[in-house]
């Protein structure tokens, strides 16, 4: 198993299909279908409203109305659900009645993982002869782009469920490569199809961040604002344009404050990146955490602030270098069993 | 539980395909590492050849981690000293392996300006003063080329001779000029002394770790013999 600690409830869910023969037979599920629809129409009279125009939010509603939980878990408290949501997808018996198998590929274990690699393998000799043809007549299309910043190949874990069979992490990879050869040959839009099956669209990152406007104080000197943090630092950062490059934080210079000449590194980071050492002057507070974690907060929070003061490419080239990300990274917990987060006690033989 | 550690993908020259999980990274996979060198955010617009101009669409699209505290785009962080001064730091003490570092850089320099001084006229042009361009050389003479490896055949275990990857070469440099300069001295030295003698001789091409690095090779060719049980 791969564990994530950034992880979404789509890649926690088991992939109960691929663990075996049916535990459902058919008629189970028709009869759990059927007991569903005829409790939706009970429901529906229950709470007095039509049983035909009854959705599933009303159903969720009304449960929640009838049986109210304080259990934390979501999917703990009572639901009502379609059956096909609750009982997953699973795998039809292989083999008929004389034990023989349906697919060829059967006996290789792993039948719809080697059928799809044979498709798409074949998928890829169609687009070659294709593109000899084109040759032949000297017809070969340029090379168009295809927006590839939109799209992303379905993970592991998508695929597994599409194929309802467990893959290992080397297949997923062989597949992705295979795909990516597909994808990069010239001739490659006759299978335009077949690739779509196979990739999703990433939302585009529309978290245009709105840049504030510079403001100006009493002595008619431009501001900026920003705030930043790290670790268990905050800090809050005003950039005055017109300076000498002084910085103050927190009431104490920036050399006395900080006598690490890392820490000051990092403070000049964002200035130097843009040229502009002595053009700013810089009053920050700061809390919390330790030395480099309230250098870095305060790193952000000048770098958020300057952004008012600069052209939208910059903007972007302090983002590609790193400057206005938040760093997530935060100390790990400690382990019962271990020493600390990942130290093991000493391991003894007897 | 065992978690298997997922091989990356190889680079691809279109598809920008790093969502192979990464093992316990607080980033989601699918951000990128920051650039921070100043100079190629400097180039403009039209000297930009087709590819670039597409990666930097793609990148514009994707999210990116943030820099590490260690790294700055002046021109004195440098990626090999940080890296240097990361492997000398011990139990996490880096303003003392900072200032280490900053002080044998220092000893280098006054070395060399005295051999400068002390040169006849001709010769002052052929000794470098530069102490970033001597620790730089100093440390590609000392990289080996060639490394062994344990290969174990039918009960025998066999010491294999192995091409090694820049990453092992560089690391297999620092780690030597580290341990030398600690076991290898007096008890009145101090590390700073040292570690300069160590880089001025390194970068003559002489003293106790290219010593080290030629046994390297020399054991490599002596056992040629076995090069063929290597099978990637």
């Amino acid at each position: 198993t791969l564990r994530l600690i950034y992880t979404t409830t789509a890649v926690q869910r088991k992939n109960v299909g691929a663990s075996g023969p049916e535990k459902y037979t058919e008629a189970f599920i028709k009869k759990q279908i059927e007991e569903f629809n005829l409790g939706k129409r009970h429901l529906a009279n229950m709470m007095g409203e039509d049983p035909e125009t009854f959705t599933q939010e009303d159903i969720d509603r009304a449960i929640a109305y009838l049986f109210p939980s304080g259990l934390f878990d979501k999917q703990a408290r009572p639901m009502m659900k379609h059956p096909t949501e609750i009982f997953p997808e699973q795998r039809k018996i292989q083999w008929g009645e004389d034990g023989r198998p349906f697919h060829f590929l059967f006996y290789t274990g792993k039948q719809s993982y080697y059928s799809l690699m044979h498709e798409t393998y074949e998928k890829m000799l169609n687009v070659l002869k294709y593109q000899e043809q084109l040759t032949a007549q000297d017809l070969l299309p340029q090379n168009e782009k295809r927006n590839l910043a939109g799209s992303r190949w379905l993970t592991k874990i998508e695929l597994e469920e599409m194929l309802l069979e467990k893959l290992s992490d080397d297949d997923y990879s062989r597949f992705v490569q295979l795909l990516q050869k597909l994808i990069t040959l010239p001739c490659s839009d006759i299978e335009e199809n077949y690739i779509k099956k196979f990739s999703k669209e990433v939302p585009v990152q529309s978290q245009k961040v709105v840049v504030e406007p510079l403001k100006y104080d009493e002595r008619g000197v431009a501001f900026s604002t920003g705030e930043g943090t790290r670790k268990t630092a905050r800090a809050t950062a005003v950039v005055y344009d017109n300076g000498t490059g002084k910085i103050t934080v927190n009431e104490i210079d920036v050399l006395h404050y900080f006598p690490v000449l890392q820490d000051r590194e990092q403070l000049l980071f964002p200035f130097q990146f843009l040229d502009r050492v002595g053009k700013h002057d810089m009053i920050c507070t700061v809390s919390g955490g330790g030395r480099s974690a309230q250098a870095g907060a305060i790193r952000l929070a000048s770098a958020k602030a300057l952004r008012s003061f600069v052209t939208e490419k910059e903007v972007e080239f302090m983002r590609q270098a790193g400057l206005l990300t938040v760093d997530p990274r935060v100390k790990e917990r400690k382990k019962p069993g271990q020493e600390g987060a990942r130290r093991k006690f000493t391991w003894k033989k007897r | 539980v065992a978690v298997p550690h997922v091989s990356l993908q190889p680079p691809s020259p279109l598809v920008l395909c790093r969502l192979t999980q990464v093992r316990w990274s607080r980033y989601n996979p699918s951000f990128l590492e920051p650039e921070v060198n100043k100079e190629l955010y400097r180039k403009p617009w039209e000297e930009l050849s087709g590819e670039e101009k597409e990666k930097l669409e793609v990148k514009a699209l994707q999210p990116i981690k943030a820099a590490p505290p260690s790294v700055s785009s002046s021109v004195f962080s440098d990626p090999m000293i940080s890296k240097f001064t990361n492997m000398m730091m011990k139990d996490g003490n880096k303003v003392l392996a900072r200032s280490l570092m900053a002080q044998t850089l220092e000893a280098i320099k006054r070395k060399q300006l005295e051999k400068y001084h002390k040169a006849p006229e001709d010769e002052k042009e052929t000794i470098e003063c530069n102490p970033y361009v001597i620790f730089h050389q100093a440390l590609k003479n000392c990289q080996p080329i060639i490394g062994l490896s344990n290969i174990t055949r039918g009960g025998k275990t066999y010491q294999v001779p192995v091409p090694l990857k820049d990453n092992r070469k560089r690391f297999l440099a620092m780690k030597w000029l580290i341990t030398e300069c600690r076991e290898n001295k007096n008890r009145r030295m101090l590390m700073p002394e040292k570690l300069s003698q160590e880089l001025l001789q390194a970068f003559n091409n002489e003293g106790p770790i290219i010593k080290k690095k030629h046994v390297l090779h020399k054991l490599a060719e002596a056992n040629r013999a076995y090069a063929h049980f290597r099978w990637w």
